[in-house]
Parts: structure tokens; C-alpha cells; sequence
């Protein structure tokens, strides 16, 4: 059963955003870690590094291939989840609380219209999923 | 359908990995369409998978006292030696209709045509089941001493390995139909704490296979092309039809063998490195074959 959480914003590359005033929290959605399968191995870029938007924050691993993780808005890195480090496990078992990934400080709010609410992001999984 | 069929060639790993990823990062979902290589190398090498750590993972010297070239590449999995082999790739957007968004069924859709391929040539290949352990944990570094699920197997017994890698709607998997297989080499130069009388070598030794093996005779990569180019068109219903890289392509092939494939130190390090490249653009490669 995936999960959707109301409170997330979703890009078509399968991340969530959680945004905080000028910050935003990104990770995987639980649709993709369980499309990828177990998680063996995760890289991001480092903190204070600038990421663009539509660029790659960090790439993964899983026993079937490498993704990029591609941010769906611009912006400075703030902090990076060290806690994956320790336990990459938690991508899969938690991947929208525990398992987040890094945080950004939002350069233009104006990016985040762009991003799907759950019901939209339901609907292009279930799309995706159905030309499977 | 159309698809590109790029020109069958032997360059060193370096060039093989750029083509790769220049085809990779050039495609256009919607607008680019499938592009398949098969390719050979100029000279021996080991190329290792993005997350590997080639200094615990591979005998870096023994790897220069041969050599062998050493190549990050920019797919998952673990280390393949590329010696007697035929290498493919085929970049195309994970939404493809030939294709699927999902992982797995995308190798089940390539593996296929490869097996097609395959009988067109001669010999039954079948797909692995499920996924299997490494038969040697002193060889965990090896791709071909696991399996995973879709695998090519002939005789029971490992004939190709391949990896994927994916971002913005569009996957390359690529990987290495074993022509001949040397176990001893491939456990030197993958096997930690490797010993002459370990049993490394005769583990893998049953576990992998390679035409040569299967069909009793020697392999022309020509023949072997022809066969599986066919194996994709009967398979998917398209015609492949010759082509080249793109200019687009061409530039992206020279920048990623600046930045990356020849830069030694993105080699070893791998992707902080590869962030940091531009101010440490170097062609200074690795070894060259013999």
C-alpha cells in the first residue's frame, strides 16, 4: 500500500518537498523506494553547495541501478540527513519522515507551483504504474 | 519504428563509458529515439560500478602491472574485466511503449532481446529467476559472481551482466556478453586476499560461463552484432537503422572524458569528485593495454 502523505508537495521525479517558511525538507517518495528496491548506497552534495533547479542533489543506489535525485527547486543546501549514513535503511522503511534527504533554503517560492498536491502526484503514479 | 543503431567499434574504456553517458544525458524524452551500441574494447579494463571503492574493491596494482585500464562507470552494480567481451548499451526514455518506468521490466524487456539474439546465434540463454548471493564473498567485488533477477544464464550459469542508471525519464543500461572467460584473472584482479589455492577462481569457474564455452567455438563480434541487432528488431517490432552521434552528443562525449573518464581522481573518487571537476579537467587517463 503506498503512501501519500496531504502535507507533502511531489515532483514527476519522485521527490517530496516539506516546506517551512523559507526552508524545504526533500526525500524519495514511498513510491520510488519501492521501485527501486533495497537502498545500498546514497551520495549528496555537500552542505553550502548551491543545487539548480532540475539538477541532481545526490545520486542512490539500489540493488537494480543508479537514479539521480533531482531537485525540483533551486536553492542552497543547508543540511544533509548524516543519519542515512548510519542506517540507509530507514529510505526504505521511513522514507517521508526519518528518511528525508537534505534541506534547502527556498530561492524562489515561485517554483513550488510547479509541484504536485498528493491527489495530483496519486494520479501520475497510478498513470505511470497503469503503462507498466 | 525507427531506432539508431551506432557503428560497432573498439575504443579504450574511457570513450566507451563517455559514448555512454553522452547518449544518456543527450536524450530528449519524446524527441530522441532509441539508441542501441555494441562496442569492444581497445584495451583490456576493469570498469567498476558508481558506488564502488575501486582501492578495497580492486587490485589497483596488479591492475597496472597488466595494463588494464580502470574506469568508473556511471551505471550501478559491481566490477566486470573487459577483455573478451561484447559490451551493449541502449539509452531510451522510460516512457518509451517498447519499454516500462519499471526498473526490473526494463531489464526483462532488453535481457529478452538479447536471449532472441542469442538463439538467432545459436545458443538458448535463459533469465535468472530471482536474485542470488554472491557464490564467494571474497569476490563480492565481481559482478559476474552474483545474480540478479532477469540475468542472463546459459547452462545454469552466468553469460552477461548489466546495470542501469536513470534520471529525467530516460535510462542507459548497458553491459557484457561474455565472448570468453578468464576466472583466474577476473579473481586477481577483483578478489580480495586472493590465493592460488583459495578456490576463488574455480567458484567463479562454475558459476560464469561465455559463448566460447557454450558453442565450442571462437566468436566474431560482427556475427555476434548482426545476431543481436536482429534479436531487438523481432523482439520489439523496429527496425534499426545506422547512425552517429549527434553534435550535440560529440560535445558531451569530449567534456565527460575531461571531466570524468580520463580525470584519475573521478576515477578513484567518484561523484564529489566529478561535482568539483571543471578546475580539475586532466587527460591524464589511466594505463594503457597492452
Amino acid at each position: 500500500m503506498k503512501v501519500f502523505p496531504d502535507d507533502l508537495l511531489y515532483s514527476r521525479e519522485h521527490i517530496w518537498i516539506r516546506v517551512e517558511g523559507e526552508l524545504a525538507t526533500m526525500g524519495i517518495t514511498d513510491y520510488a523506494q519501492e521501485k527501486l528496491g533495497e537502498i545500498l548506497s546514497i551520495e549528496f552534495s555537500e552542505v553550502d553547495s548551491y543545487v539548480e533547479r532540475d539538477e541532481p542533489f545526490g545520486t542512490i543506489e539500489s540493488s537494480k541501478a543508479v537514479v539521480e535525485l533531482i531537485s525540483p527547486i533551486a536553492g542552497e543546501i543547508i543540511s544533509v540527513n548524516e543519519d542515512i549514513t548510519d542506517d540507509i535503511g530507514i529510505v526504505n522503511s521511513d522514507p517521508h519522515d526519518t528518511g528525508w534527504m537534505i534541506v534547502i533554503a527556498i530561492e524562489d517560492p515561485e517554483e513550488l507551483d510547479d509541484l504536485l498536491d498528493a491527489k495530483g502526484y496519486r494520479d501520475f503514479v497510478l498513470h505511470e504504474v497503469e503503462g507498466d | 519504428m525507427i531506432w539508431r543503431l551506432l557503428p560497432f567499434r573498439s575504443l579504450d574504456a574511457a570513450e566507451n563509458m563517455a559514448i555512454d553517458e553522452a547518449l544518456f544525458r543527450e536524450c530528449q524524452p519524446g524527441q530522441t529515439p532509441p539508441t542501441l551500441r555494441f562496442y569492444a574494447w581497445l584495451n583490456p579494463a576493469v570498469t567498476f560500478g558508481y558506488f564502488q571503492d575501486p582501492a578495497s574493491d580492486i587490485d589497483l596494482e596488479a591492475c597496472e602491472r597488466c595494463r588494464i585500464d580502470v574506469v568508473r562507470r556511471p551505471t550501478g552494480g559491481k566490477a566486470v574485466l573487459h577483455e573478451h567481451d561484447l559490451a551493449y548499451a541502449l539509452v531510451a526514455a522510460d516512457i518509451h511503449p517498447s519499454f516500462t518506468p519499471d526498473i526490473l521490466g526494463t531489464y526483462r524487456i532488453i535481457n529478452g532481446c538479447l536471449a532472441r539474439g542469442l538463439a538467432l546465434f545459436g545458443l538458448e540463454a535463459a533469465m535468472c529467476p530471482d536474485k542470488r548471493p554472491s557464490i564467494d564473498e571474497r569476490l563480492g567485488a565481481s559482478c559476474f559472481s552474483s545474480l540478479s533477477r532477469f540475468d542472463l544464464l546459459a547452462g545454469a550459469r552466468k553469460l552477461c551482466g548489466s546495470a542501469q542508471v536513470r534520471a529525467h525519464g530516460v535510462f542507459l543500461q548497458h553491459g557484457s556478453i561474455l565472448l570468453n572467460f578468464d576466472p583466474e584473472r577476473t579473481a586477481v584482479l577483483m578478489g580480495k586476499h586472493y590465493r592460488q589455492e583459495g578456490g576463488q577462481a574455480e567458484s567463479l569457474q562454475a558459476s560464469v560461463t561465455s559463448l566460447y564455452e557454450q558453442l565450442g567455438r571462437d566468436v566474431d563480434y560482427e556475427s555476434l552484432r548482426q545476431a543481436l541487432v536482429r534479436g531487438f528488431e523481432l523482439k520489439l517490432g523496429v527496425r534499426l537503422r545506422e547512425g552517429d552521434l549527434s553534435p550535440a552528443e560529440e560535445r558531451r562525449k569530449n567534456q565527460l572524458l575531461r571531466h570524468k573518464y580520463r580525470n584519475e581522481r573521478w576515477n578513484r573518487e567518484g561523484g564529489s569528485a566529478g561535482r568539483r571537476a571543471p578546475d580539475l579537467i586532466s587527460d591524464s587517463g589511466s594505463g594503457r593495454g597492452c
